[in-house]
C-alpha cells in the first residue's frame, strides 16, 4: 500500500517538473511532435514528385518532334518548362539547378523514323536527386515506347486493324502491376511513416536520459529516491510512466490523424497499431534509461542515445533496404529499435499480416523495454554518489 | 584612449575569448564528441551504410498457372536480370502471399492459365505483379524488371510475326526509335553518391552551435572570439568532409578548390553565427542538442536533395531562406557533384553571404541583450538555475 501512494507521489512529482518547472518538457512532448506532423504530411502532400522541370533541345523542329515534345509535358511527373538552342546551353541550366532533365532530339529524326533508318533521341536527366531523377527518367521510357508505337499503330491502323487488335500486335505481353497498401506509390505513405515514429523514438529516448542527467545536475536525485522509499524500480517506474502516458497520448492522436484524417492506407486492425504504440513507446524509453545507466552522465548519455537513434533512421532500412546493405551492418541493424519498430510497422500495420510471422522483432522490442533492468543499481548509485560535473 | 590603443585592446579581447573557447571546447566532452567524433565517424559510417548503393537481386516468388514454354521464358528472363531472383515457385497466391507475409519475398509474379494461349492466339496477355510497397526500392526492382521483360518478350514475339529478312530489320522492328538515358552526375544511380553529400553539409550545421556564455566584455568582441574558435574547428571539418570523405568512398568530386573555398567560406561563416544566435534561444545548453535534432531531419528535406526543390510548397521553401544549409547543401552538391562553377552557383553564394552578414548582426544584438539581463539578474536574484548556466572559472 505504501508503495502505491508513493508511487503516485513520484508520478505527481514527474508531473511538476514537466507541466511547470521546464518548459522544454512540452516542447518536446507536445510541440516538436506535432510541427513534425504537420511538417512531414504538408511537405509530402504531393505523394509523388509532380510536373518536374525539364528542358528540351529540339533540333528537328519536325511534327513528330513536336509530338514528343506535347505527350512529355502532358505525362504527370514532367513539365517542359524550357526550349534551349544547344545541349551546352542545357547542361548549364542543369548545373545551375533549372532543370532535372533534358530532352535532345538531334536533327533528321522525323525522316529517319519514317524511312526505318532507327533514329537515336537522348534523355539526360541528373540523379543527384534520386527522387526526382527515377520520376523523369520513367517518364522518358514511356515516351520512347510510344514514339516507336506511334510508327507500328499508324501502319496498323492503316490496314484496318481495330483498337483491340494494334494493342495486341504492339505489346503481345503486358504487365498488371498491383501496389498493396499504397497503389499511389506515394511517398508521404512511406516516408511519413518512418520518419515522424523515428524522430519521436528520438525524443523518447532523449527525454529519458536527459530527466535522469537533470535529476543529477540540479542534485535532486536523493528527493526523488528518497520520496520513493529508496527504492529505485518505483522511482524509475512513477518518473517514467507519466511520460509513457503524454507520448502514448500524443503518438495515438498522430496515428488518429495519419489513418482517419488524412486516410493513409493500412490493412491492419486498431489492434495491431495500438500493439505496436505500447512497444515503441516502451522500447525507446527503455533504451534512453538504459543509455543513462551506462554512462551517468547526461551528456554523454544524451549525445549516446541520439547518435543512436538518428543512425537508426537510416538502419531501419526503409529508405535503403537492410538486404542492400554489407553483411555487418544486416547484422547490427538489430541493434537499433526502429529498426523492429519498421519491421512490425510494415508488416502488421501496412500490410496487415500476421504478427506471429515478424515475431523476432516483437520480442525484440520488449527487450529493449526490459534493458533498464541491467543497470537499476547503476543508476541508483549514480543519483546517490555522483556529482554533476559540467 | 587614441584609436591605436583601443583597437588593440579590442584585439587582446577577440584573442583572449578565442583562446578562452578553444580551451574550452578541449575540456568539454560533450562538445568535442560532436566536434570531432560526429565529423569523423559518421561520414564514414553513413558511407559504409549506402555503400552498396543499388539493390540487387531482390527476392520474387512465382506462381506459374500457365506452365508453358512461353511462362517458363518468361520466368528465366526476369531470373536472369541483376535486380531480381525468382527464390521460389508457389502452387497458388495464398502460399505466395505467406512467404511475404514472412519478409522472404518481396513480390509475386503471377501468371494466369491462359497465359500462353493468348499469346499465341494473338490476343493481349498479362502478368500481374503483385509489389510490397514497404520497400520503394524493393517495388521498383521488381516491377520495373517485370515491364522490361514484358517488352523484351512483346519485341521478340513481334520479330517472329514480321517475317523479316535481315538482322537489321528485325532490330528496327523492335524498335523504331532509339531512346538513350542518360544519368549525368551519378553514373551508377546510387543511393549514397545522392545523399551523402547533403548529410555532410548538414552535420556541420549541427555542429557549430556554440554553447555557454561568459561574461566577456562586449558582446561584438565575444562573437567574434568565439566565432575564431568555431571556425577554426569548422574548417577543418569542413575540409575534411568536403575533400577527404568524397575521395575515401569515391564519390564524385568535380569542385576546384577555388569553388569550394567560395561556398564554404561563407557557409561556414553562416553556421557559426547562425548557431550562436540560436545558442541564446535556450536556457540550458543541453537542450542545443534536443533542438538541433528535432531540426536535422525537416533541414535534410528542405534542401531538396531527398524530395524535388521543385515540390516543396511554398510555405516551406520560406522557411527554408531561413537555414545555411539549404543553400549550403545545395551549392555544394551542383558544384561537387554536377561540377557546376562559381558564376552557376552564384546565387546560393550570395544568399549565404547574406545570412551571414544578418546572422552576426543578431549574434552581437541577442549577445548584448543576454549580457544586460545576466547583470540585472546578478543583482537582483542569486538562484543560477533559472539563468543561463553560469561559467565555471
Amino acid at each position: 500500500m505504501k508503495t502505491i501512494f508513493r508511487f503516485f507521489d513520484i508520478v505527481l512529482r514527474e508531473l511538476n517538473i514537466i507541466v511547470r518547472k521546464n518548459r522544454i518538457y512540452g516542447f518536446c512532448m507536445v510541440v516538436f511532435p506535432v510541427l513534425l506532423v504537420v511538417f512531414f504530411t504538408t511537405m509530402l502532400d504531393e505523394g509523388l514528385p509532380q510536373d518536374l522541370p525539364i528542358g528540351v533541345v529540339d533540333h528537328d523542329d519536325s511534327a513528330t518532334s513536336r509530338g514528343l515534345i506535347r505527350s512529355l509535358d502532358a505525362m504527370q511527373n514532367s513539365r517542359v518548362m524550357y526550349r534551349f538552342a544547344s545541349v551546352t546551353e542545357a547542361r548549364n541550366a542543369m548545373q545551375e539547378g533549372k532543370v532535372y532533365a533534358y530532352l535532345y532530339i538531334p536533327d533528321g529524326t522525323a525522316s529517319k523514323l519514317m524511312s526505318g533508318r532507327q533514329p537515336n533521341i537522348s534523355y539526360y536527366y541528373t540523379m543527384t536527386c534520386m527522387t526526382a531523377g527515377s520520376m523523369v527518367s520513367k517518364d522518358l521510357k514511356t515516351i520512347s515506347t510510344l514514339g516507336s508505337a506511334a510508327l507500328g499503330k499508324a501502319t496498323l491502323s492503316a490496314k484496318g486493324a481495330s483498337d483491340e487488335q494494334i494493342r495486341a500486335a504492339l505489346q503481345p505481353v503486358t504487365i498488371d502491376a498491383h501496389m498493396i497498401a499504397n497503389p499511389q506509390g506515394s511517398y508521404n505513405y512511406s516516408l511519413t511513416t518512418v520518419f515522424v515514429p523515428g524522430i519521436l523514438m528520438l525524443f523518447m529516448a532523449l527525454l529519458a536520459a536527459y530527466s535522469l542527467g537533470m535529476e543529477m545536475k540540479f542534485d535532486s536525485g536523493k528527493e526523488w529516491l528518497a520520496r520513493a522509499g529508496g527504492n529505485i524500480v518505483v522511482a524509475i517506474l512513477g518518473k517514467f510512466i507519466v511520460h509513457a502516458l503524454v507520448f502514448l497520448l500524443v503518438i495515438f492522436c498522430y496515428q488518429y490523424y495519419i489513418f482517419d484524417v488524412l486516410h493513409f492506407p493500412r490493412l491492419g486492425g486498431t489492434w495491431s497499431i495500438v500493439r505496436l504504440t505500447l512497444l515503441q513507446v516502451a522500447a525507446s524509453i527503455g533504451f534512453g534509461i538504459f543509455a543513462f545507466g551506462l554512462m551517468p552522465s547526461m551528456r554523454m548519455s544524451m549525445s549516446i542515445s541520439s547518435l543512436w537513434m538518428v543512425l537508426g533512421i537510416s538502419m531501419c532500412g526503409a529508405a535503403f533496404p537492410v538486404a542492400g546493405m554489407d553483411p555487418p551492418l544486416q547484422a547490427m541493424s538489430w541493434l537499433f529499435p526502429l529498426r523492429h519498430y519498421w519491421m512490425l510497422y510494415q508488416s502488421t500495420v501496412l500490410n496487415g499480416f500476421p504478427v506471429i510471422d515478424v515475431w523476432f522483432h516483437l520480442v525484440a522490442l520488449v527487450a529493449f523495454t526490459l534493458l533498464p533492468w541491467f543497470v537499476l543499481r547503476k543508476v541508483k548509485n549514480a543519483m546517490l554518489n555522483y556529482v554533476y560535473i559540467p | 584612449m587614441s584609436i591605436f590603443r583601443k583597437l588593440k585592446e579590442h584585439l587582446t579581447d577577440v584573442l583572449y575569448v578565442w583562446r578562452q573557447e578553444m580551451k574550452q571546447v578541449i575540456r568539454d566532452e560533450g562538445v568535442l564528441m560532436f566536434l570531432i567524433v560526429v565529423p569523423l565517424g559518421y561520414p564514414l559510417l553513413y558511407s559504409w551504410i549506402y555503400n552498396n548503393e543499388t539493390l540487387r537481386e531482390t527476392p520474387v516468388v512465382v506462381v506459374d498457372q500457365s506452365h508453358s514454354a512461353l511462362s517458363r521464358q518468361f520466368i528465366n528472363d526476369c531470373n536472369a536480370t541483376p535486380d531480381v531472383d525468382v527464390k521460389y515457385y508457389a502452387s497458388d497466391l495464398d502460399e505466395a502471399r505467406s512467404l511475404v507475409s514472412r519478409q522472404i519475398v518481396k513480390g509475386i509474379y503471377l501468371i494466369p492459365a491462359d497465359f500462353a494461349d493468348r499469346i499465341n492466339r494473338g490476343e493481349q496477355a498479362t502478368v500481374s505483379v503483385y509489389c510490397d510497397m514497404s520497400l520503394m526500392l524493393a517495388y521498383k526492382a521488381v516491377y520495373q524488371t517485370a515491364m522490361i521483360e514484358a517488352g523484351r518478350m512483346s519485341a521478340g514475339l513481334n520479330i517472329k510475326k514480321a517475317g523479316n529478312y535481315t538482322d537489321h530489320e528485325n532490330a528496327i522492328t523492335a524498335q523504331p526509335l532509339i531512346a538513350h538515358d542518360v544519368a549525368m552526375f551519378n553514373p551508377s544511380g546510387g543511393y549514397g553518391s545522392c545523399v551523402l553529400p547533403a548529410v555532410l553539409m548538414l552535420l556541420r550545421n549541427g555542429q557549430l552551435i556554440p554553447d555557454d556564455d561568459p561574461h566577456y566584455r562586449g558582446a561584438y568582441r565575444v562573437v567574434w572570439g568565439k566565432a575564431l574558435c568555431y571556425g577554426m574547428v569548422g574548417a577543418v571539418a569542413a575540409a575534411y568532409l568536403s575533400m577527404a570523405v568524397p575521395r575515401m568512398f569515391s564519390f564524385p568530386q568535380l569542385a576546384d578548390g577555388k569553388t569550394l573555398l567560395a561556398m564554404l567560406l561563407p557557409y561556414t561563416m553562416a553556421c557559426i553565427f547562425f548557431g550562436m544566435t540560436v545558442s541564446c534561444l535556450v536556457r540550458y545548453r543541453e537542450n542545443v542538442m534536443l533542438l538541433m535534432v528535432f531540426v536535422s531531419v525537416p533541414l535534410l528535406f528542405l534542401t531538396g536533395v531527398s524530395w524535388p526543390q521543385s515540390s516543396i510548397p511554398g510555405a516551406w521553401h520560406g522557411v527554408s531562406w531561413l537555414f545555411p544549409s539549404t543553400f549550403g547543401v545545395r551549392a555544394f552538391i551542383r558544384a561537387n557533384s554536377m561540377g557546376a562553377s562559381v558564376s552557376q552557383i552564384l546565387p546560393e553564394i550570395r544568399i549565404l553571404w547574406i545570412q551571414a552578414a544578418a546572422y552576426l548582426g543578431m549574434a552581437c544584438v541577442v549577445y548584448a541583450y543576454q549580457k544586460r539581463l545576466a547583470r540585472k539578474h546578478v543583482k537582483t536574484v542569486t538562484n543560477s538555475t533559472d539563468l543561463i548556466e553560469p561559467d565555471d572559472q
